[in-house]
């Protein structure tokens, strides 16, 4: 299958979940256009001409290039940044976002599987409430290190929507708790900072520097402005 | 030709009669197990799934019993990933559109049933939530559904997730069982079948009409364990 039509990207510099996206667009080579939606000003044709949930990521694809608050009325309007990485993965079959074997391909999803339901609640609930549990996020963390293939990415050798999915989370949790931004206590975070750093999530912490120097991951990740956002971010202010 | 498959189910599961159905529609050979799920074999979590649920899927190795699954063999547990992988094992099944865009409506109506209907369909059945949330979760989900036929046009992935749950909705409803006031059951069931959501009840009757789902749904078996398993629900 080959791009039969424009592709635009609806994205936002504060959201990993729209991270997940560029990663993917980038290891499919595709031919796209990433627009930057001001979600605390929303332009109303976001919500009426490509998504009336009106969140981000979203992606347009068919028709020719226009411009993004127009995008061409044939165009398939597709939400949901998991949704997105299987469709990219269908649509460049040869950028092998999947990998082709049926049982390597349910390992990947597996993998994203777990970040979904046992870090991604604990990540949210550690550094932007201050309810969160240290204990949640760490048991969250080695059930995730504890799918990792030996060496190199979620899977071995090859990136795929496996590491897509959870590398633009997992550098995050790296920053905050290196620089002690989030709602947790500064004790807490230390101490979590502590058991992170040590032989315990030795592979984990393997793993994320494999990401940052990934090729596809290294073009999307800005930590200086990553850092400025979240310093500044509304919900890490501890008050 | 794929591999063997050993497919650990319980009838009453909802999650599990997902993969059954996958494997019904592709006319899969493979075995398939029986978990007690009051009473799990102790061989179970470290053999099979370490989180001790069904379903799970032990593929490929030597043949063995079932109760007796070898290390060899890969397992993989999650029902969703479960039906995906079913349908690259059987791309003749046809349960994946073929196409990239329909592909995604699938998904995305999955994404739907995962993160608002069962969630919504819970909060009312086990603690009695107001049934308002639960009928805003299927207004979403009709919201999506064409105007005849399957979620997306043909039989998919997308009504393998959902038929399992609007089954037991509807047992649990029209036999009263679950935490809302006794006698509400019927009336919401026929609520959410007409009117306003004719067309979710039509889509139901439709999925309940599939031959995979109705070889993978014993309902007198299904009704009699939800009546047991929820007796105290109400009185709690």
């Amino acid at each position: 299958m080959v791009q039969n039509g424009q592709i635009t990207l609806y994205s936002s510099i504060y959201s990993p979940f729209s991270h997940r996206v560029q990663v993917a667009l980038n290891q499919a080579k595709a031919d796209y256009t990433d627009y930057v939606v001001n979600l605390s000003e929303k332009p109303a044709w976001f919500t009426e001409k490509v998504n009336p949930v009106g969140k981000i990521p979203a992606i347009t694809y068919g028709g020719p290039k226009s411009a993004p608050e127009n995008p061409p009325p044939e165009s398939a309007k597709i939400n949901e940044s998991l949704v997105i990485l299987e469709f990219l993965a269908d649509l460049f079959p040869e950028a092998h976002l999947l990998p082709a074997d049926p049982v390597l391909r349910a390992q990947a999803r597996l993998f994203i599987n777990i970040f979904e339901t046992k870090v991604f609640e604990a990540f949210r609930n550690f550094f932007f409430t201050p309810d969160g549990s240290s204990t949640a996020l760490l048991e969250g963390l080695e059930a995730l290190q504890a799918r990792l293939a030996p060496n190199g990415f979620a899977l071995g050798e090859q990136w795929t929507n496996a590491d897509s999915a959870v590398a633009p989370f997992l550098v995050r949790i790296d920053l905050m708790l290196k620089n002690d931004i989030g709602k947790f206590p500064q004790s807490e975070g230390l101490k979590v900072l502590e058991v992170y750093q040590g032989p315990k999530f030795a592979r984990l912490t393997k793993y994320i520097e494999d990401i940052r120097e990934s090729s596809l991951f290294k073009g999307t990740w800005d930590e200086k402005l990553n850092l400025e956002i979240f310093r500044n971010h509304p919900y890490t202010q501890r008050k | 030709m794929p591999e063997s498959i050993t497919l650990y189910s319980a009838k009453i599961c909802p999650y599990a009669q997902r993969v059954e159905i996958a494997l019904a529609e592709a006319k899969a050979q493979f075995k398939r197990y029986e978990i007690d799920l009051q009473n799990k074999p102790e061989w179970y979590a470290p053999k099979v799934n370490p989180a001790s649920k069904v379903p799970a899927i032990a593929y490929g190795g030597p043949d063995v019993p079932p109760d007796q699954p070898s290390p060899e063999s890969v397992k993989i547990a999650e029902s969703l990933v479960l039906v995906e992988f079913v349908a690259d094992l059987f791309p003749e099944s046809g349960i994946l559109p073929k196409d990239p865009v329909t592909r995604a409506k699938a998904r995305f109506f999955i994404e739907g049933v995962s993160s608002k209907l069962i969630p919504a369909w819970y909060a009312y059945f086990l603690r009695n939530a107001p049934v308002e949330d639960f009928y805003s979760a299927l207004e979403y989900l009709q919201g999506l559904l064409p105007a005849e036929g399957f979620a997306v046009g043909e039989f998919s992935i997308a009504d393998i997730a959902i038929a399992p749950f609007l089954a037991r909705t509807r047992l649990s409803l029209l036999n009263e069982i679950g935490k809302y006031p006794e006698g509400d059951g019927k009336k919401v069931w026929a609520n959410i079948t007409s009117g306003k959501f004719a067309r979710i009840g039509k889509y139901a009757e439709d999925l309940f009409a599939r031959e995979s789902f109705k070889a993978t749904f014993d309902e007198a078996y299904v009704t009699e364990a939800f009546q047991k398993r929820f007796a105290g629900v109400r009185n709690q």
